[in-house]
């Protein structure tokens, strides 16, 4: 039904004399909270809409709205265009499209079987066999199923399938004062995640924070798992890459084209044709075909990414970077499916010595992303020798600057897929644990 | 259809109690980079969630397709059905008087009289205040929205209510040995006279970037803290708020839990998260149709009360206070916090740093985020000064700290006179607007994050 309305959109605009593109969503969500040990609700929701953009004279308009109200959208939009400056934005024609893995049919089983309540129950009980001590406190499983299509009045009309699971928990032993609590969350396209798994790791991971070690005083190593890489890397380091950012001198790597940035073994790249990546589509969401750009490679910095707005605007060409929160917001310049890439060592090798092992970060969002400046709280933390945990750490601080790390990380070889929402932006990368020898601790 | 009859089938079926939550949304997003209007969005949209309890287990069901309203009241009611023997915890929800009211929430200047090329005009003004040698770049963002809700339940309530709100930020750059940002967002529940006011904030935001430019990195270590009414209120919402969300509580979540009554905080401190005062997060009716009402969490230093929905006062024994809020209609209600103020004293600002030899003075925020469990916080300032025997030095930049909520508010030794509130948007899974604020307070030692 959504291919339909964005046709129906695109007829309405050809009838108008308009240019213009036409994104339409449909999907299908389901939730399960966990509170205090049990499922404590399920949330079901069907959404579906088109964001409209209107090119009118070079200018553009947007509006959004339910199937059916398409013609009232347009004339909004093509009327809010005047107020907008010139663009120069010229919308994609047919290109080769490739094949990305993003739907896995056992997901949309599931979720229509209602398989969600059994797999959230086999995650709590998992956490609570741990030890009698463990409660979990809170957490969730989400489950959806859906459809994109881009069209645009140059002929292009693209659509496909995806689908999502996430499951999260977080184990706590309640104390006298206050509870330790350590989470453990995973996600993927595929119905191949373990909840029971899950709720394992996240009860070892609590009880190992029992015994406290003092905040060292000596500058030591510190080893990021994957999640608390992820964090800090998307809001200190990604926005650097940005083509608008570069354009307006917001990037530390404004100018430096095949300059050295990073270790020699350093690649970061963003890849949406890997099949199953969080963040893959074989077409971004202005439908431009999807490719893999290669931002540093072997340290060197090789590309920005663009969606077709910014890239008018910087005299080039869109790297398939054009993304959208939901169907109510216009393109904007994002990252996809960001993989780092190098010499992977096995990550046991990382907490080799005396090392800070950092399974999360409080305040990533505080980070600079202009300077890659950063100081967080690690949360949760340990001090860690030959890679036995010695005993969690407290409060402690981490300050440092992400552009200057990439000269002397380490990357594990334990990858794991990241995904989170931050406002109308995705966090979607594949990360190993890293070692950091630059970073000051305080606390 | 008769929505009230809807309701009324669905108890008759059994359901301890069932809601439907309609919501029409108007909104207009416009946003001025560096003097080129960016994005101009005009919208609207509706849709309900509809709330089952049937024994202990609950269904949620939402919708965007209004004429399916039966249908996901009935889907939610089998949900809920098919949950109840799977919970081992008892849940119900505490008694509130059936309200029956219609409150339109006045705009001296309704934003929907005022064009997108009115709006405009009005943000690129902005922008030639912001304007000067030091500033770069700038990023105006402005919105408005209107939300018609009604919320009729299966106990007797049925509210209709209409919320306009309105925000600006301001958001400049500037480059000295690296590139600095400073944001300040201007807004509140009305029409558009909320945004009319940002002019008086340009100097502030431009203030806080004029010393950046020239700022260092801080000290690391345990200093004392003087945070300005901003940050106060930030660490009011972050640090305190969030502890005392009745959810929170209930399920054990909180370090605040079995703690009413209990001395948490220095007897300087009073805290209060009010829906009913001027803000940005104000409201007659929370998203159950409960009345909105003051809640003092801490008077002079002693835990009072908890934000809390009909749900969680249940399980806690206490009085439902109108603490539930949900992003929109896609979403079920949180207990959410609203207008957060840690109340003014009666010290002046100069008595407070005066008896520092070394500390920081930290102004505004760029964020937190907090534990509740564990109670422990993490915050930025925007800009910071060093403070040296009494007197205000040299800017600092990158400046964090964190801590332990409940040590930190028995560390709280100076409260002043001075009165600010900013307005921000919160998250918890759904984003809430949001007004915090308070006045400058002294800490007489907090963890401080630098690279120094």
């Amino acid at each position: 039904m959504i291919e339909e309305s964005v046709k129906s959109a695109l007829g309405h605009l050809a009838r108008l004399n308009l240019q213009g593109d036409v994104y339409g969503e449909r999907s299908q969500k389901v939730t399960f909270s966990i509170m205090n040990g049990e499922i404590a609700d399920s949330t079901e929701y069907e959404d579906m809409g088109l964001g409209i953009r209107v090119i009118k004279d070079g200018r553009i308009g947007f509006g959004y709205c339910v199937p059916g109200k398409e013609r009232e959208c347009i004339l909004r939009a093509a009327e809010l265009s005047r107020l907008s400056g010139t663009s120069g934005i010229i919308l994609p024609e047919e290109q080769g499209i490739c094949n990305v893995k993003t739907y896995d049919e056992k997901v949309r089983n599931a979720l229509e079987d209602g398989m969600g309540s059994e797999l959230c129950g086999n995650m709590i009980d998992a956490a609570v066999s741990t030890h009698k001590d463990i409660i979990p406190s809170h957490g969730g499983l989400f489950m959806g199923s859906g459809t994109r299509v881009i069209g645009n009045t140059n002929g292009i009309f693209l659509s496909q399938d995806f689908t999502a699971i996430a499951g999260g928990i977080a184990a706590s032993i309640p104390g006298e004062r206050t509870s330790l609590v350590a989470s453990e969350s995973k996600c993927s396209r595929r119905m191949d995640m373990d909840f029971e798994h899950l709720g394992t790791l996240a009860g070892d991971k609590v009880l190992s924070m029992k015994s406290k070690s003092e905040n060292p005083s000596d500058k030591l190593p510190v080893v990021m798992t994957p999640h608390a890489m992820g964090m800090l890397l998307w809001f200190g380091l990604i926005p650097s890459f940005n083509g608008e950012n570069v354009r307006k001198g917001k990037s530390v790597y404004q100018g430096r084209i095949d300059e050295k940035v990073a270790g020699e073994n350093i690649s970061i790249v963003d890849d949406p044709t890997r099949d199953w990546g969080m963040g893959s589509f074989p077409f971004d969401d202005e439908g431009v075909a999807a490719s893999p750009i290669p931002l540093i490679s072997q340290g060197y910095l090789r590309h920005y990414f663009y969606d077709l707005k910014e890239a008018a605007s910087s005299d080039t060409i869109s790297t398939g970077n054009g993304t959208r929160g939901s169907f109510k917001t216009p393109p904007q310049i994002g990252d996809r499916n960001i993989i780092i890439t190098g010499k992977n060592h096995p990550v046991q090798q990382l907490t080799e010595g005396k090392v800070i092992l950092v399974d999360g970060v409080m305040g990533a969002h505080t980070s600079s992303p202009a300077s890659g400046d950063f100081s967080v709280v690690a949360n949760p933390a340990w001090l860690v020798e030959d890679g036995v945990k010695l005993g969690r750490l407290d409060g402690l601080m981490l300050s440092g600057n992400l552009p200057g790390s990439l000269e002397t990380m380490v990357l594990g070889d334990d990858y794991e897929k990241l995904y989170d929402t931050i406002g109308s932006m995705s966090i979607r990368m594949e990360l190993p644990s890293i070692r950091l020898t630059d970073i000051t601790h305080s606390g | 259809m008769d929505e009230k009859k809807l309701t009324l089938d669905v108890m008759d079926r059994g359901a301890v109690y069932c809601d439907i939550r309609k919501e029409r949304w108007y909104s207009t997003v416009l946003n001025l980079k560096d003097g080129v209007p960016e994005t101009i969005i005009q919208g609207e949209e509706e849709g309900a969630m509809t709330r089952v309890l049937y024994g202990n287990g609950w269904g949620y069901v939402g919708t965007a397709d209004m004429s399916s309203l039966e249908s996901a009241m009935d889907r939610a009611f089998m949900m809920a059905k098919n949950s109840d023997p799977l919970r081992k915890q008892k849940t119900g929800l505490a008694h509130v008087d059936p309200q029956h009211s219609k409150v339109i929430m006045p705009m001296k200047e309704d934003f929907r009289d005022i064009s997108p090329e009115e709006k405009l005009d009005f943000l690129r003004d902005i922008e030639g205040h912001l304007k000067c040698d030091f500033v770069k770049s700038t990023d105006i963002r402005y919105r408005d929205t209107l939300v018609k809700k009604e919320i009729i339940t299966g106990d007797g309530t049925h509210v209709e209510m209409e919320i306009p709100r309105t925000v600006t930020y301001m958001i400049i750059t500037g480059k000295s040995d690296t590139v600095q940002m400073a944001v300040h967002g201007v807004g509140g529940t009305g029409g558009f006279e909320m945004s009319r006011s940002t002019y008086d904030h340009v100097d502030t935001v431009k203030d806080m970037l004029k010393n950046l430019l020239k700022a260092k990195s801080p000290p690391s270590g345990k200093l004392p803290v003087v945070m300005d009414p901003h940050l106060t209120g930030v660490f009011s919402h972050e640090a305190f708020g969030h502890a005392a969300e009745g959810d929170l509580v209930a399920s054990g979540n909180s370090c605040l839990k079995g703690k009413i009554g209990e001395k948490v905080a220095s007897d300087m401190v009073t805290i209060k998260d009010d829906p009913t005062m001027d803000g940005y997060g104000t409201f007659p009716f929370d998203d159950e149709g409960t009345k909105a009402k003051n809640r003092i969490l801490v008077k002079d230093g002693v835990l009072n009360d908890f934000i809390l929905d009909r749900e969680n006062a249940w399980k806690l024994g206490m009085e439902p206070n109108g603490g539930a809020r949900a992003e929109d209609f896609r979403v079920k209600p949180l207990v959410r916090m609203s207008n957060t103020i840690l109340e003014p004293g009666d010290m002046h600002f100069e008595e407070l740093i005066e008896g520092i030899d070394r500390g920081i003075y930290a102004k505004s925020t760029s964020g937190g985020q907090v534990s509740p469990a564990q109670g422990t916080f993490q915050f930025n300032a925007q800009v910071a000064f060093l403070i040296e025997n009494g007197e205000i030095t040299r800017p600092l930049r990158n400046v964090s700290f964190n801590g332990f909520t409940l040590e930190t508010l028995q560390k709280i030794v100076g409260v002043s006179k001075d009165f600010e509130t900013g307005v921000g948007h919160c998250g918890k899974g759904q984003s809430a607007p949001v007004t915090d604020g308070g006045a400058n307070v002294l800490i007489s030692q907090v963890t401080v994050g630098g690279r120094e």
